[in-house]
This record gives structure tokens, sequence and C-alpha cells, in this order.
């Protein structure tokens, strides 16, 4: 199948280095610290963060850290078939952990200790055609990983500084950004990437299929310019929040 | 759930008692409630509604399948509730399940009326393509995504502004299939049938607090409740259903009394309602 035309427009109409339309919003659940919705294309996600807060189960608290946790769960009617009872899958437990480790390493966990922070993730739409719910899930992993950073920023919880992920893919010999959800199916190295920007530090990296040394280097450079665009409209939304906030406080 | 002091619970009891909420609202005042339309672009219908703090997400789905052999010509809806943990840290792992399960009883209670499917405020009739054979299955998904009491209640109004949404692609149906052959059929996916949600009731929960009721409770006054009383209520102001939730019992008379205060609540709910799903079904086709 041709997934980029001679005239070099991907089955959705863009180019190979166009990302998505991304969109991001701050304060999307009143009664969370933190909170945030992220869309990328179809893919919409919502993050809810509680926290720091004292540590429920007791045996879990750690004296020189805070205890981060992270749950993802996909609504029934995120993906194009309905889902039955999706709940504490293993696919859904791997995300938790992509999403915890990845967060994990940049809150200064430090400066909280014997405390808790919780990081939910709800997936309300998913990229994605039919009844593949399993390819949609990962499809989805930067839109969380995304709205996870703005929901922590909005708790106020320091942070080294603000992950970003975007994914990259390589087909027909042509590097692309941002994979849409036919392809991500379609079988060629689909490459996600978390970085911190300002620190220039990878903090996820992942990639199925293979793919030759020097093509990689390319499509890992293409996923960094990536998530670097996400970096530069997540700080935007922090900004106008910020901006938001002080006019209402009418100073 | 919500920690509240001595001081708080006294507060919030005392001002129920004198007609003056917290949030300056009288006891039978609802918040004001805001409603989107096609929210879910994957569903067939959706809708998302806010009252205060509280959001709620509901979809619907429509899939062909088979009549059951006893009602062959009904189709079949199924509600379904989940609580996303994003509402509270509780909702956490399999903690959401029973509030979602207590949500679901209700909402099929309150909407698809008794077993043989008569006096379901959703037309169980119009769903049926071919009786005995084929008919549309509705799959209605609520989703809590942030809570501040009133569940039900914002949970039936959005399943309401959902089926309000919903278009059912229509059926062609192969002629010629005869006896017990499955008739070929063909889905048509550029012609909708709109459903008609006229006779789809709206859920008015009162909770008692002390000695009296109020309508619309936030989560800290439910925290304070003996019993809430459910009522679902169509246009023509019929019950459609009740189920009462709650620890406490409640004098009969006080039941009719409640019964006959949702009534009246519950026209103007109804009309806020349909001037909100008119307005953002507007917005949408404009978009």
């Amino acid at each position: 199948m041709e997934y980029v035309s001679p005239e070099g427009l991907r089955l959705d109409g863009r180019r190979p280095m166009e990302m998505r339309q991304i969109r991001g919003e701050i304060g999307v659940v009143d009664k969370a610290d933190g909170s945030a919705v992220f869309e990328m294309g179809n893919t919409k996600v919502i993050a809810a963060v509680y926290g720091p807060r004292e540590v429920p189960n007791r045996s879990q608290q750690m004296n020189d850290r805070a205890l981060v946790r992270c749950e993802y769960t996909m609504a029934n009617f995120s993906t194009g078939d309905r889902m039955r009872k999706p709940k504490g899958d293993r696919r859904s437990t791997e995300i938790s952990l992509v999403i915890r480790q990845t967060m994990e390493a940049c809150i200064m966990t430090h400066l909280m200790p014997r405390t808790q922070i919780d990081i939910f993730v709800q997936v309300l739409q998913a990229d994605g055609g039919k009844s593949r719910c399993l390819i949609a899930a990962i499809g989805t992993r930067s839109a969380c990983i995304n709205a996870a950073t703005l929901a922590l920023s909005d708790a106020g919880i320091p942070m080294r500084d603000l992950v970003t992920s975007c994914s990259a893919g390589y087909l027909n010999s042509t590097p692309l950004l941002d994979l849409n959800y036919v392809e991500d199916s379609a079988g060629g190295a689909d490459v996600t990437l978390g970085i911190m920007p300002k620190l220039d530090k990878v903090t996820l990296l992942q990639m199925d299929a293979k793919l030759p040394l020097d093509i990689f280097e390319n499509v890992m450079q293409l996923a960094i310019e990536g998530c670097k665009a996400v970096a530069t409209y997540i700080r935007q939304v922090l900004l106008e929040n910020t901006k938001q906030l002080e006019y209402r406080r009418g100073t | 759930m919500v920690g509240l002091s001595i001081g708080e619970k006294h507060f919030i009891q005392g001002g129920i008692a004198q007609d003056i909420r917290s949030d300056g609202r009288k006891r039978l005042t609802p918040r004001p409630i805001n409603v989107k339309t096609g929210v879910i672009s994957q569903a067939n219908g959706s809708a998302r509604v806010r009252m205060g703090a509280t959001d709620v997400i509901a979809s619907v789905k429509a899939e062909l399948g088979r009549p059951t052999a006893l009602q062959p010509d009904k189709g079949k809806v199924f509600i379904n509730v989940d609580c996303s943990p994003t509402a509270a840290p509780m909702f956490e792992g399999r903690g959401g399940e029973e509030l979602s399960a207590e949500l679901s009883v209700a909402l099929r209670h309150c909407l698809l009326g008794g077993k043989s499917g008569s006096g379901a405020g959703i037309e169980l009739s119009s769903l049926v393509v071919v009786e005995g054979k084929i008919c549309w299955d509705l799959y209605i998904d609520g989703l809590v995504v942030s809570s501040d009491g009133n569940l039900l209640d914002a949970l039936g109004a959005a399943i309401k502004a959902a089926l309000s949404n919903t278009g059912i692609p229509r059926v062609n149906v192969a002629a010629g299939a005869s006896g017990d052959e499955q008739p070929e059929v063909d889905v048509s996916d550029e012609e909708f049938l709109q459903f008609d949600t006229s006779k789809v009731p709206v859920i008015v929960t009162l909770t008692k607090v002390g000695k009296h009721y109020i309508v619309d409770a936030t989560s800290e006054e439910e925290s304070q409740m003996s019993s809430a009383v459910s009522i679902s209520v169509n246009r023509q102001g019929h019950i459609c259903g009740l189920t009462k939730r709650g620890g406490a019992g409640l004098d009969p008379s006080i039941i009719l009394d409640m019964v006959s205060v949702a009534k009246t609540v519950s026209e103007q709910l109804i009309n806020t309602l349909d001037s909100q799903i008119a307005a953002a079904e507007a917005g949408e086709d404009e978009s």
C-alpha cells in the first residue's frame, strides 16, 4: 500500500514532517489538584493529578521521596468498535507503567518525601478504525504523556522540565512524523520518544520493528523535532493559563 | 470521601433547614446545566453534561443484532456506566465498580421500564428492522469524568442529550429471505434516522438532609444525606421509574410528597434541557 503519494502527501493529507492538529486545555476536572485535556488529531485524552498527598497505603510510603502512581483507562466508547471491560488488562498496565516511569523521571520527587502523587489518564477517544483496540491503545501513549505533563504543571508539582512525547515512523522509504492509526498499523517501524526539551535528555524511547542504524538516526531526529514542537505548544498553553490567572487576580 | 468538620456539617444542615444552601441556592433550585453534543466522533451519538463541577459523558453506539425470542418485536438497549479515576482517586482500579453498578442499575430502572419492555422511556419497538430477525442493539455508555454530586441526574440528562444527537443508519433489507434464513442487509452510511427522544424521561433526585429534601445536591451535601429518592419523569408528567438509595427509612407520605415535588421540578428541567440540547445541536451544525 502507498502511504506517501508521489506528490509527497500522506493518507490524511499531511506532509511527511507535519504533525496532527494538537490542542491542550488546562483545568477540565474541577475537583482534581491539576487536570488537562490533550488532543492529537482524533486522539483525545484527559489527565488528572491528585497530590502530593498523604500515602493511604502506609507500606508503600518512601521516606526519601514521593511515590508516583499512574493509572491508564480507556473509555468503553473510545475505539471504533465498543470495547467490553478493558479494565486492568495487560496493555493498559504496560502503558500505565510507561507513563509512570516517564513522569517520575522529571518530577522532583526528593522534594516531597512521604507523599503520593496520583496521575490518572483517561482516554476518551482513540484514533483508530474498527475493532483494533490494541493498536489504538498504543497510539495514545504520546497524547497521554503530553496530557500528564500539562496536568502536573497545573497541579504545581515541581518538575525538572516539561516532558513531551511524539512518535515517528518509517514507511515507503520516508521518515514520517506523528503516525496516525492507519500508518501505525501498517507494520513499519514506529519510534515513540519522550524528551525533556530544555535539558535535552531522552526519558522514553520505544521502537518496534527493525530499522537500519543510519535511518533510525534520521527517524529519531524527526521525533525529537516533533517533541520540541509539542513542548513549544505546551509552554504556550501554560503561559496563556498563567496570564488568565493573573488577570483574574486583578494585578 | 468528603472530609468535613463538625462545624461544616452543621453549616450545611443549618443552611438547608433555612432554605439557603452553601452556594446560595434554595432547596429546590438546581445548578445551571451545560450541554455539549457530538463530543465523541466515533459514536452514533454523544453528549457531555456539566452541572457545577459534575461532568459526565454519555455515548450511544448502535449495532445490528438479533431480538430475543421472547420479544421479537423489540430492540435491545444496554446501559453501562463507568467511573473514571480522574473523578476521584477512590475510583482507582476496581474501586469505582460498586458505584458504577449502582448507577447503571438505577439508570436501567429509570429509563428502560419493566422486564417485558413495556413502559420504557426509550421506544424499543422503533429499533426493530425485521421482526424476529434483526434489530438494533443500542449500547449506552456513561462515563463520570468529574464528580460533585448528583451523578444520576447528570447521567440521565447526558443520555437524553446523546439520544437526541443519535443518528441510526437507515437499513435496506434485501427481499426474498424466507423462513429461518437471516436476511441480508445493507447499512446506509449516508442516510440516518433521527431518534425520537420526546418520550425519554429526565431523572430528578431528591436528597433528604435532616427534615428537608433538596434537588441537585453537591457531594458535600450528599455526604450529609439520610436517604435519596430518584424519580424519572417524562414530559407528560408520568413517573417512569423510581429508586431509593441511602440507609435511612422514609415515611410513605413523604415519598408521595417527594414524587409530586419531583414532578414540578422535572418540568423546569425538561424545558432547560430541551433548550440546551437544541442550542448545542444548532451550534454543532454551524461548526
